[in-house]
């Protein structure tokens, strides 16, 4: 493989190319920041057009994928980054997963919009699936801030917003099987709607990771250090001698 | 002798590449050559001087118009931008779509090809944006008109849309609200003509009454309301809070009654007044009112009350437990004749018109409304209005 091979310009500097990286990622994101309500309303008013729309639109997010996936890799291949470099390349190529997951989730919302085509949804489920959007898309939103502004106090919020959601999530499913119990949704109908609060739950942990990722970034520091603090911690008292 | 010449002819070489291509003359002396060569330099700055002065007068006028406006050159790398499309720069989230549309329309522009695409951003806030570009031409020496640069037009065309939707929905909405009992008047009418059994006569007769009403009330509506729009409200007075509440709940109780819906009244404070029309004002209220319990299943209750809020305003707050208003409609639910679920409002029979009525009240009292709502928990809408209005204005006091 020539230089003229390589589809990124390695010979230019690496904080360049750190920085593209960023900005990929950004834009990356904002189809999946931009997706979540717009898969919402889809579900909501049953648009078969738009629902058709989101699912192609996931294809150029995958595309994107692959490629800033195999760009991470030149780069550390190449470049051999160290330190906040290397660990910024690293947070990328977590955050791609993340993200690119995160799109395939919108795509399973709408897709769910299909199958429930032509039954209604009462309202009390329509306004917290309305509700789950909302707060699913803020922690996206906040999370890609706090990645952009290196925000590690920002990133360590997030955990605290993802409890809002897993509580509307809880409420949800308590409605769905109350609103089959009443009748006014079938088996068919209740299955597919609580898969859609799974999708929504689902991008609010996408959202913590990428937090937990930012945290890393900026900070070195690891969400696996608590827990491998505690196995530490109960391997060492196992070790020592009982006292007395 | 000889070093002077040269010394003179260089001085005049420099002074022929500050002014270009002129007719030059050369110098006799040395001290002739650096005085002209001084005031070439003068003139040229002067020249560069009302440039720059042009060039930021261009600026500051491009930064004054609304549309944003972005220039590149020939490889679509952005040389300018105005103030409205600086927003676009290192965006996130959906303006980072945005940010990338641009580079993507400037580049093809740079190759010479148009474009245009409306991108929607679901935000929040919910916007659309519409982008425009095209090649910058000029002509060569020959005459052929080349590429050199592109400009892009970048535009929030959301208010627009909404406009557009607001009169297409308008005149739709105003034509079934008309012509549906008209239409269903005809056909009675005529099922009349043809029948001779007096007893179906009769419950087709007080079919068509019901027909007749529906029109009449929706007729006072249109009537009421552009009375309202008209009209700055003339009967001014000192209007007791406590008063417009409790003629608002009056009219509603009866309709509550039938709905098997609660109506709660927090005592109001005697003491709140405001200035205004208080026929307008209990309208108002009333509205409010009545949409609350129209909406509101049988079980379900109806709060009201009325305080002086922090700000030093009068809000008076209706709120219910019903089926609530989807996001997407909250923003239009003031719009004459729109309608959330038109199949409920058929069977409640309003006349699509309350809502409006509200809006013109609360806009002619320099007031504000606002609704909060989530579907299947209820509504809840604040009317706000100034303790003393910003307008001198004469009080009969009581």
């Amino acid at each position: 493989m020539t230089d003229a091979d390589l589809p990124l310009d390695v010979r230019r500097g690496f904080h360049h190319t750190l920085e593209e990286i960023r900005q990929e990622m950004v834009h990356m994101a904002a189809l999946v920041t931009e997706g979540i309500p717009r898969a919402t309303e889809t579900l909501l008013s049953q648009d078969l057009a738009e629902a058709q729309a989101i699912v192609d639109g996931d294809d150029p997010l995958d595309a994107k994928a692959v490629e800033l996936e195999e760009t991470c890799y030149q780069v550390l291949a190449l470049q051999q980054p160290m330190a906040s470099d290397l660990r910024s390349i690293v947070t990328a190529v977590r955050m791609i997963a993340e993200i690119e997951r995160s799109g395939d989730l919108v795509v399973n919302i709408a897709k769910s919009a299909r199958r429930i085509l032509g039954n209604e949804i009462p309202a009390r489920l329509r306004g917290l699936i309305g509700q789950m959007g909302e707060e699913a898309t803020t922690l996206f939103r906040v999370a890609m801030d706090s990645y952009i502004d290196g925000d590690a106090a920002l990133a360590a919020a997030i955990d605290d917003l993802d409890d809002r959601l897993d509580s509307l999530h809880r409420d949800y499913i308590q409605e769905i099987f109350r609103a089959n119990h009443d009748g006014d949704i079938s088996v068919q109908v209740a299955i597919q709607l609580a898969l859609v609060g799974r999708y929504y739950e689902r991008i609010g942990d996408h959202a913590v990771n990428i937090g937990e990722r930012v945290r890393y970034m900026v900070t070195g520091w690891l969400p696996e250090h608590t827990g491998a603090a505690r196995v530490a911690a109960r391997r060492s008292s196992r070790d020592e001698p009982p006292r007395g | 002798m000889f070093g002077s010449r040269a010394l003179r002819n260089r001085l005049d070489r420099i002074r022929a590449r500050v002014d270009g291509p002129v007719i030059r003359t050369s110098s006799p002396t040395v001290g002739e050559a650096v005085d002209r060569l001084a005031s070439s330099v003068e003139r040229h700055l002067a020249d560069h001087a009302a440039e720059t002065a042009a060039a930021s007068r261009l600026t500051r006028a491009f930064d004054l118009i609304p549309q944003g406006i972005v220039l590149a050159d020939v490889t679509g790398t952005i040389a300018f931008r105005n103030r409205a499309a600086s927003g676009f720069v290192d965006a996130r989230h959906g303006e980072a779509l945005v940010e990338q549309a641009i580079g993507e329309m400037l580049a093809a522009a740079g190759l010479g090809k148009r474009g245009t695409r409306t991108i929607d951003l679901f935000g929040p806030p919910r916007r659309a944006i519409e982008l425009r570009a095209g090649p910058l031409r000029v002509d060569d020496e020959a005459g052929e008109p080349t590429v050199v640069g592109a400009f892009l037009i970048l535009d929030d065309v959301s208010e627009r849309q909404r406009l557009d939707a607001v009169r297409r929905d308008f005149v739709a909405n105003i034509s079934h609200e008309l012509k549906t009992p008209i239409g269903a008047l005809g056909v009675l009418a005529e099922t009349i003509v043809a029948e001779d059994d007096p007893a179906v006569t009769a419950r087709l007769a007080e079919r068509m009454q019901q027909e007749a009403f529906r029109v009449a009330s929706t007729i006072d509506d249109l009537m009421q309301l552009s009375r309202i729009e008209s009209d700055e409200p003339t009967d001014l007075e000192l209007v007791a809070v406590a008063e417009v509440v409790d003629g608002a709940v009056d009219r509603t109780r009866a309709a509550a009654a039938m709905a098997e819906v609660d109506v709660l009244v927090e005592p109001v404070d005697p003491s709140l007044f405001v200035i205004g029309d208080r026929a307008q004002l209990v309208s108002a209220v009333a509205n409010l009112c009545d949409n609350a319990v129209k909406y509101t299943d049988a079980g379900g209750e109806v709060r009201v009350s009325a305080t002086r809020d922090y700000t030093g305003w009068v809000s008076i707050v209706v709120s219910d437990t019903g089926v609530g208003i989807p996001a997407r409609d909250l923003e239009r639910i003031f719009e004459r004749f729109y309608r959330v679920d038109r199949a409920r409002s058929r069977e409640t029979g309003g006349t699509g018109l309350g809502l409006s009525i509200v809006r013109h009240v609360v806009a002619n009292h320099h007031g504000e409304i606002t609704v909060r709502s989530r579907e299947g928990e209820g509504s809840t809408f604040t009317f706000r209005v100034p303790l003393v209005s910003p307008e001198p204005i004469d009080v009969d006091r009581p």
